[in-house]
């Protein structure tokens, strides 16, 4: 039995607690765990998205709402252990703070609007096109000799140690694709 | 981290130095307190007396920006008390090989400095080669030519008592935790941005790692330089070259003069053509031919002598040079320092795109208190991307160990994945130029980009393979590194992922935590760490010449003389596990770089192995020296008692922009301040400040001023105090307190404040942001800024 179903079984979500024989009829203790707070929900395992141990997670879904969030005891690293930070993120997907829908601040305005997917990207992309047209630079004298260089410095992209590593991969590979060399991340600050 | 962090338990003895992990990576101290249950001992060494400090044995309080002198002293200690690992030095680092004759250094400067150009000519740091362009080995470390023998020379002026007068740190200190390295082996070292936020920053890792070669504390379970890294994701991030200076795999960007894939060759390596060829087929397709070198000039070129960091993107706006910028999950208007300098950049943008979770102070820079809106031009557009919890992907965690997240729960509103968003922008900008004919769009138009997934796993997984690779003949997936080809018939798009999904599995999925051979931590079935699920990276190095290991109750990998191979409890880290020790393969523990060992001396080098004209390996050499020397922090309460005409590091241009970087100087900036985070929250506090909980934990900002200083300015516990630079101001409430004491520097008392600096005027909590204060003074390879260490002055408010 792994520690994470054996805990399950007690009813205790709480880490830190070893016994190595329950010693008791697991009967009435499973009847009682019934009423956990996590009964009857679906779990998803995560991994902490703070500093950089990698913590496992425990996330439980109930009618498609986050409704807990806990160590993960299997977790070779954790053990079950969340810091502050970690055990807070359940509030994540159920902050009234989170921004819903695209926003669009125009020039010399004082407020956001929402609009579409569709505006939003389109707007983006004309943007993009436009700056890129407009500053490419396609060849580059150094001491007397031209060089072929094939890029635009006035577009740059940044970002990427918050997002899944095939976020950051897809950003990298879309902005050397548009010719970018100011792509840039948390990592230098 | 060379090393992981269930291997912490492994250690002896820890030098903890430029981290508050207690707070800031809380598992590290999880880890660190088992191995001291079997009697290992910690020490920490920080300007703070903090959490840390509470679980370690010794504590040494330094000043800001004076590692080097203090860690020099050390190394000093143990080459002339000959307590170094005599046969690991001479096998494992290139201490026997002979220097080039040139090579010299006097009052602060090495040989081959360009003046007035913040740069050296390299050539004389590297060796006297032989015919073939190989380095001459000495018979015997005392050979004055050798590379040990000039090291020996450059730190003797590094006694314990300059080492003390420049840091801070007692001389009797010092010795002691001199005396509990050499004598606790084996041994790790554990830092965290204490340490890279300098001006010195990889000078300072230098020092670390000439510390653990002379120690042999490298390859081994509970030995290495352990960089604790920052943020969830920055190892995978930064694999996958978010930084101007590189593509996926740490493959260079070509500068301007790279004209073809040989010339880049040329410079990097044969070993690095294979992953170059295998990503542009992975990003060009059937477009990459031999016949077109791969559509290598498709990538763009950098002007070699520009830089393209994140403060070039601001300094560049300052001029109206850069006009659009892409934000994914990342607050610059919060942890960028000199913020006055950003929030003018950013309303010189025509177009700003945020793509964030909550409304961010770089998004919303217009809406900044005292602002007036309608005088700044810059469209901003703000795209709500999902959360880590609602869509699915990997992370990588700082040793390197690539674990799956799963989601049960669809994205908050109408927000996005961040995969789904690049996708629909790449389209949209793909279809904008359909139909044209010039050349430069060529690339957008014939890249490989045609994903068909629909949903976050299938679509996370179907780039995740894209990144292992495949084999192009059989459409199979690469199993490893070495069924990477360089003639065009593998696609990867990154090299140090092949392996994560070999044979179909997705092995950052696995959760076997039961199988643990030699009960070292390292779990081989537990997610997937790189390259090819070695965990302990220059594992070759816990073996001697022969390859056995040094430490039998110790070991790690070790060479299998009746198999004829490598073997042990993790992935033997050689080039081919079949080259037994004998080899030139075998002897090659430190295999990135050219020589294939540990450098003491870091000068430049090329492997001929391939050819001389086609080097199978090229080493990467500091822009600002073979050997860490100390300077001083830009701002600094002090002078460079080493070498007074050579204060700071000569490698450092700044100001860059004379009268928006002004330098202060210790007589109207008398206090140095430190910042950094806390356990409650986290960088620019973009997510933990929208966490109620982590609100009532730590509800504002405030600034630690030491007991003498406070009672001087006639400062209690919970006054307001302004904090002031020569770049900005701010307010903060008082936290007076012990735990920080006056230091005695070159004869004179020397205060040190410390703030933390994850607040902004955006969020649930909402308070001043630090980074007005800090200075943008970076340093001169990663570009990294000093805000470990800053001038301010400061009263009641």
């Amino acid at each position: 039995m792994k520690r994470r179903d054996f805990l399950k079984l007690t009813g205790v979500t709480g880490a830190g607690l070893l016994l190595t024989d329950l010693g008791f009829n697991a009967a009435p203790v499973e009847a009682a765990s019934q009423t956990i707070r996590i009964h009857n929900s679906e779990e998803f395992y995560s991994v902490c998205t703070f500093c950089s141990c990698g913590c496992g997670m425990i996330c439980s879904v109930k009618d498609g709402k986050m409704i807990n969030l806990e160590g993960d005891p299997d977790h070779i690293v954790s053990e079950g252990a969340l810091c502050s930070k970690g055990a807070a993120m359940a509030v994540m997907p159920n902050s009234d703070q989170r921004i819903r829908n695209p926003l669009y601040r125009a020039p010399r305005s004082n407020k956001w609007e929402e609009i579409s997917w569709e505006e939003a990207i389109d707007k983006v992309a004309r943007k993009f096109v436009e700056t890129r047209d407009d500053y490419w630079i396609s060849d580059e004298t150094i001491d007397g000799t031209t060089y072929k260089v094939n890029r635009c410095d006035a577009v740059s992209f940044m970002g990427g140690a918050q997002n899944n590593t095939e976020e950051s991969y897809l950003l990298s590979k879309m902005s050397r694709i548009l010719g970018a060399v100011y792509v840039e991340h948390q990592a230098r600050v | 981290m060379t090393n992981h962090w269930v291997d912490l338990k492994n250690a002896k003895v820890f030098l903890i130095q430029g981290s508050n992990a207690a707070e800031n990576h809380p598992m590290a101290v999880k880890w660190m307190l088992e191995a001291k249950k079997k009697g290992a001992i910690i020490i920490h060494v920080d300007p703070r007396y903090t959490r840390t400090s509470s679980i370690a044995d010794i504590h040494a309080q330094i000043r800001p920006g004076a590692d080097i002198a203090f860690l020099n002293s050390i190394i000093n200690y143990i080459i002339t008390n000959n307590l170094y690992d005599e046969d690991f030095v001479i096998n494992h680092t290139n201490a026997l090989l002979i220097a080039n004759e040139e090579f010299d250094y006097q009052d602060g400067l090495f040989s081959g400095y360009n003046d007035g150009k913040f740069s050296y000519t390299n050539l004389s740091w590297g060796y006297t080669l032989d015919e073939e362009s190989k380095p001459i080995k000495a018979e015997s470390l005392d050979d004055p030519r050798s590379v040990f023998s000039k090291a020996k020379e450059f730190f003797k002026r590094y006694d314990f008592k300059v080492a003390s007068d420049i840091c801070g740190v007692p001389e009797e200190k010092i010795k002691l935790i001199a005396d509990t390295l050499v004598n606790n082996k084996p041994g790790t070292i554990c830092y965290a941005l204490g340490m890279t936020q300098h001006t010195t920053g990889v000078q300072g890792i230098r020092s670390f790692g000439i510390l653990q070669m002379l120690l042999g504390n490298l390859g081994k379970p509970g030995s290495g330089v352990n960089a604790m890294r920052g943020e969830p994701n920055v190892q995978g991030a930064t694999d996958m070259a978010m930084l101007f200076h590189i593509i996926p795999g740490y493959l260079a960007v070509p500068n301007h003069d790279v004209v073809d894939l040989d010339t880049w060759t040329s410079r990097t390596g044969t070993f690095r053509r294979t992953f170059m060829t295998s990503i542009l087929k992975a990003w060009f397709g059937d477009h990459a031919q031999p016949e077109n070198d791969f559509c290598f000039n498709w990538l763009p070129k950098k002007n070699g002598r520009e830089n393209y960091s994140l403060f070039r993107i601001f300094e560049t706006a300052l001029d109206k040079k850069m006009k659009f910028l892409y934000i994914m999950g990342q607050n610059p208007m919060v942890t960028n320092p000199n913020l006055n300098l950003v929030h003018e950049s950013l309303g010189n943008l025509d177009m700003l795109v945020s793509v964030d979770l909550f409304m961010t102070e770089t998004a919303a820079f217009w809406e900044k208190p005292g602002v007036d809106p309608s005088t700044l031009d810059t469209e901003v557009i703000f795209l709500p991307a999902a959360s880590f919890l609602e869509k699915e992907g990997t992370l990588v965690n700082s040793g390197r160990m690539v674990q799956w997240r799963y989601t049960g729960i669809k994205p908050v509103g109408n927000s996005k994945t961040d995969l789904e968003i690049i996708d629909l922008l790449f389209n949209r900008i793909r279809e904008l130029y359909q139909g044209s004919s010039d050349s430069k769009d060529e690339p957008i138009l014939k890249a490989n980009w045609n994903y068909e997934a629909e949903d976050s796993p299938s679509f996370s997984e179907e780039v995740l393979k894209e990144i292992n690779g495949y084999n192009l003949a059989t459409g199979e997936l690469l199993k490893g590194i070495g069924e990477l080809k360089p003639d065009g018939t593998t696609a990867a798009g990154n090299w140090l992922y092949a392996g994560i999904f070999a044979n179909n599995q997705n092995h950052s999925k696995r959760k076997d935590n039961i199988n643990d051979p030699g009960g070292l931590g390292i779990y081989p079935g537990f997610a997937w760490t790189w390259p090819g699920n070695c965990h302990v990276l220059y594992n070759r190095a816990s073996c001697d010449a022969e390859g056995k290991p040094y430490d039998e109750a110790n070991k790690c990998i070790w060479w299998d003389e009746e198999k004829g191979m490598w073997t042990g409890y993790d992935t033997p880290d050689v080039p081919n596990r079949n080259d037994g020790p004998d080899t030139p393969n075998g002897k090659r523990p430190f295999r990135m770089a050219g020589e294939g060992l540990a450098r003491i001396l870091a000068g430049p080098y090329q492997d001929p192995f391939a050819n001389q004209l086609l080097p199978r390996d090229s080493s990467s050499v500091p822009a600002d020296g073979p050997l860490p020397e100390h300077y001083e922090p830009f701002e600094s309460p002090t002078e460079n008692v080493l070498h007074p005409n050579v204060p700071v590091n000569p490698c450092v241009k700044y100001p860059r922009i004379p009268d928006k970087q002004p330098i202060g100087t210790a007589a109207d900036y008398p206090y140095v301040l430190c910042t950094s985070s806390m356990a409650e929250h986290w960088c620019a506090g973009t997510q933990t400040r929208n966490m109620p909980w982590l609100n009532e934990l730590q509800p504002e900002t405030f600034i630690e001023i030491p007991k003498n200083l406070a009672a001087e300015k006639g400062i209690k516990n919970g006054d307001w105090v302004k904090v002031w630079s020569a770049r900005g101001e701010v307010e903060a409430k008082a936290q007076v307190t012990h735990r920080i004491h006056p230091l005695k520097i070159n004869g004179k008392e020397v205060d040190v404040v410390w703030m933390p600096y994850n607040w902004g005027y955006k969020g649930l909590s909402q308070a001043a942001s630090t980074n007005y204060v800090t200075i943008d003074a970076g340093d001169p390879n990663t570009w990294i800024q000093e805000t470990k260490c800053c001038l301010v002055n400061l009263d009641k408010a």
